[in-house]
Parts: structure tokens; sequence; C-alpha cells
């Protein structure tokens, strides 16, 4: 690789690891992964005998019910990722970011390397470890997920892809927006006001729209079996890649354009 | 060698610079002058490459910024102190920079050392005085070792000593040879600390020159006198403004001391005293800036 983007990569690191935010937004999104998981599951284990659950234990998917945690720990994911570059233009900083690194481009690529490789370590520990307490606590009472069936070892790896990803995407936002609080408004949008918003629609235009949904893609690509609503996983990987692409390419161009 | 060509900057509506020309020479402090306003900082950002240039370019040993392969090691600049992200300590500030431009660790506490901030280096830089972070912004400015140095108002928030102090650190590194561009509103500084100047007024390119240049250059006085004074003025036709002072004494405009001694001597009039009256490097800004200052105090007729 060239020497130069290692230098900036490195210069990347030192400052990813050195602000209490991104250890405060890491820290969130591991006790939100594990802390809603676990209740999640012990809550399922509780009322597993309930009466009339029949139907629930017919549609019972014990990986994706263990990674449930997500749900709100993509929010604290999508957060580092703004942070990362909103903090920057928040405090002037970008102006010595650029003074040391003045290629834009290389920035950008530096700052993605650096979140994607972070949070896809960090991603797929939180998520392993959320899909081994939640079998633990399902053990005895509830059918459990073990991975030599299928597709559920692809799933847990894609539910930490999904974390990375969703980070990426944050970045991407914050470069485009420059603020932390219109960042964060747009990616709350994306992931959770669009679905309410796009549920009001004759169920027609609902189904088409619904599986290119961010968080639909999220789902698709954590569950085990596909499902006939959703994108099969390599689909909606392939999917929410290229809007992540497509957001990190239209930053980059707004950041080489605008001054800074 | 820094070189600002026929630069022009537009934001929006406004036309912060409009066509700067000049080179800063190394060896010597060069003051960046001009009322607030004037376009100073906008000039430095676009050298910085930080501001998209609407005409012109700013070059950097012939390149402009975003060509430079290790831009810590040939220009080092404090434009804003304070921007800083508050969460990290002053020596992690410095290692991220230095590690983008392959700098040494080493070199980071090195140049914590010198600006005397060595102490704190592991603290929050958010916990800063304005004073403590125009130090580190120093100290990254110092940190690539560069040729070339950019201080935008680096007096601002400095105290006596502190003001003292960064004086004569820019002589210093200006007889290393490097080249040192220093930006202020206060001609007084200037004067002080800058071997040449620089000055412009809403965005043009108004004059440069050495201190002395600029002083002569200005429209001198000469002051005599003579108990003929009455007789003198009415030879002195050649002057631009002859003005009574008193019974004896005028203030000519216009005319050398040798060209009003000489006269005298023609007409057989005694001289008791003929002295040029130099102005004031800042009477010599006021006159030059006077068009161009953009918020000026206008004298507000009052109402009765």
């Amino acid at each position: 690789m060239n020497p130069t983007l290692w230098s900036t990569i490195h210069s990347e690191w030192i400052k990813f690891r050195t602000v209490r935010s991104t250890v405060t937004g890491l820290a969130t999104l591991i006790v939100l992964t594990l802390g809603i998981g676990v209740i999640i599951c012990l809550a399922i284990k509780a009322h597993w005998g309930d009466p009339g659950s029949h139907f629930d234990h017919l549609l019972f998917d014990p990986t994706s019910v263990s990674l449930g945690g997500l749900f709100l720990a993509q929010f604290a994911a999508g957060a580092v990722g703004i942070i990362t570059i909103t903090s920057e233009y928040n405090t002037g900083s970008i102006r010595t970011t650029l003074s040391a690194v003045p290629h834009r481009a290389r920035l950008v690529v530096a700052k993605t390397v650096v979140l994607f490789a972070s949070l896809t370590v960090i991603g797929e520990v939180v998520v392993f470890a959320a899909f081994t307490i939640g079998q633990a606590i399902f053990r005895g009472t509830v059918p459990t997920a073990s991975f030599n069936q299928a597709g559920v070892l692809r799933a847990v790896l894609m539910a930490g892809l999904y974390v990375a990803l969703l980070t990426v995407l944050g970045l991407g936002i914050g470069l485009i927006l420059r603020t932390t609080a219109f960042s964060i408004i747009v990616f709350t949008t994306l992931l959770l006001i669009l679905p309410i918003i796009v549920n009001f629609l004759p169920s027609s235009l609902k189904d088409g729209i619904n599986k290119f949904l961010p968080a639909n893609l999220g789902s698709a690509m954590y569950a085990p079996l596909p499902t006939a609503q959703n994108f099969s996983w390599g689909v909606a990987t392939l999917v929410l890649l290229s809007y992540v692409a497509v957001v990190i390419v239209v930053g980059t161009v707004l950041m080489q354009r605008r001054d800074a | 060698m820094l070189k600002v060509d026929h630069l022009s900057k537009q934001y929006h509506d406004t036309l912060a610079i409009n066509d700067l020309d000049f080179e800063v020479k190394p060896g010597v402090v060069t003051g960046f002058l001009g009322p607030n306003g004037s376009g100073k900082s906008t000039t430095m950002r676009v050298i910085m490459g930080l501001d998209r240039p609407t005409k012109g370019r700013a070059t950097i040993n012939g390149k402009v910024y975003a060509d430079l392969e290790s831009p810590l090691r040939e220009v080092g600049a404090l434009l804003d102190a304070k921007s800083l992200n508050p969460q990290r300590s002053a020596r992690n500030h410095l290692r991220a920079l230095a590690a983008s431009n392959k700098i040494p660790f080493a070199r980071v506490d090195a140049v914590l050392e010198f600006v005397g901030i060595a102490s704190v280096a592991n603290k929050k830089v958010g916990g800063f005085s304005l004073g403590m972070s125009q130090r580190l912004g120093i100290a990254g400015a110092l940190l690539g070792d560069p040729g070339i140095l950019l201080f935008d108002e680096p007096v601002n928030g400095l105290d006596p000593e502190g003001i003292r102090w960064i004086r004569e650190f820019f002589r210093s590194l200006a007889s290393e040879g490097r080249t040192v561009f220093v930006s202020s509103h206060l001609m007084s500084e200037m004067a002080v600390s800058a071997d040449q100047i620089i000055v412009i007024g809403r965005g043009r390119f108004i004059t440069a020159g050495s201190v002395d240049e600029l002083t002569a250059s200005a429209t001198g006085t000469v002051l005599v006198r003579s108990n003929s004074s009455d007789r003198l003025r009415s030879l002195l036709t050649a002057a631009r403004q002859v003005e009574v002072l008193n019974d004896d004494a005028l203030s000519v405009t216009g005319l050398s001391c040798e060209a009003i001694g000489e006269l005298a001597f023609a007409n057989g009039i005694a001289l008791h005293e003929l002295t040029p009256q130099r102005a004031s490097l800042e009477e010599v800004f006021m006159d030059l800036t006077a068009d161009s200052v953009e918020y000026g105090h206008h004298n507000p007729e009052l109402a009765s």
C-alpha cells in the first residue's frame, strides 16, 4: 500500500482512540447489544410456556433474537462514525487535519479504513458474545441455534459486518452534513423513521420499498434462513455496501469542493 | 519561498481578496498588515489549501499546498489556536499530526519542551488557556521543522511576557533563514516585530516595503522656524501645503529640508529651526488604509 496512505491511517488511528467520544460510543454499542439481547432472551425464556404462544414458537429464530440488541446498538455505531468527522468540523480541528493531510480523498479513505477495521473487530466480538450468551440463556427451555446449523455462522458474521457498515454510513452522512445533530437526525430517519412512513403506503408499494430500507437489509444479513419479504443475505449485503459507497463518494466530492 | 500569484477569493457576493500578488522572502520576518476583515485570514487559508481560490494561486516552493507530499515538513502554520479537539491531550494531538507526515514521536516531546508546555502534555487541551493553546499551536507548526512559517494574529491572547517571547522567537526563526509570515491588525505590533511589511485593505494590496521605507514614503512634513516666517511663506510656492503654526513657525508639506534651507539662504532669511517630522508607522497605516476600513468609525452627526 502507498506509504503516505499508511501514515494517514496511522494518524487517524491515533485520533480515533484518543477521544472520549469514541470510547463512550463503543462502550454504548457493546452494552446495548449485550444488555438488550440478555433482556429479550430472558423474557422469552420466562414466557415460553405461556398459553397461546404456539404461533410465536413456529416463527422463533434463536439467532436473530439473541442479536435483537442491535436494533438499538446500531445508533451507537452510526454515532461513532458521524462524530469521527463532525467533531472535526465542530471544533475547527478539520483545518489542522487538512494542513497535515491536504489530500481530502486520502483522508476519507484513511478514516474509512480505521472505522471499518475497528468496528468489524468490535462488532464481530460483540455479536458472537451476544449470540453465545443468548443460546446459554435459552438452553434447556427454548430451542437453541448452533454454528453447525445452516446459515447460523454466516448470520452472526454478517451481523458484525452490518455494525461496521453502519458506522461507515454514519461517516459518509457526517461528511455531507458536517454537523453532529443534523447527521444523527438523518441517520435515525433512515433506520427508524423511514420504515414507519413506508408502513403507511399501500401494500403493493410497501413490499417493494421495504426490502431496500437499511434496517431490513440488516435483518436479511443476520437471519440464518432467507425470508419471503426480504432480499437474500448476499443481495442485502451488496445493496447496503452500495449505499455506503455512494454516501462516502458524495461526501468526499463535497469535501473536495467546499472550503474547510 | 512563499508566493501569492494574482489571488482572488469570492464568498457568495463578497470579494474577500482581490488580485493579491506578492512574495514572502526567507530570512526576514514579514508582517501581513490590514484592518480586521481585510482578507488576511482568507489569504492564509488559501495558502494552506483550506479554501479554494476563485482566481490565481498560492505556491510553496513552486507547488500548491495540496501537492505537497509532507506539508508539515515544508510549512508550519498557526491559524486558529482553538481549532483543536478539546477531548484530546496535547501530546496525542501532536502525535496524530506527526504520524500523518512520518515525523518521529521524539520530535513531539522536543517541541512540547521548546514551547514550555511539556508539563501539561498529557492534559486535555479543552482545559488550556488561550495562551497555552497558542503555544501548542506553535509546537504543531514547528513539528516538521519547516522552512516556511505562517502565523495568523499570533499575539492575540498572549500576556506581555508571551508577546516578548514570540517576537524574539520570530526573529530567531528568520535568522535561521526561514520564511516567517505573520499577520496582524496592529500596526504597533508589526513595527516592532516585522522587518518587511505587506499592507492590504479590503482584500486589495496597498503597499509593501521595510518599516523604514514605509515611513519614509509617507508624506513628510518639515517644521520651519524663522523670524521672517511671513516672508518665507510667500516664497514657498513650490510646497504642497504650508500651515502657519504660530508667529514664527510653519509646517511645510511637500518640500525637503534642503530645498527649504536653500530657498531661505538665497533670500537672506535666517532659520532658527528646520526639522523633518517623521510620520509614525501608525499614521502611515491609518493614512494608507483610511479608504479600506470595512467597519470604520464614522463621526455620526448627532441630531440635536
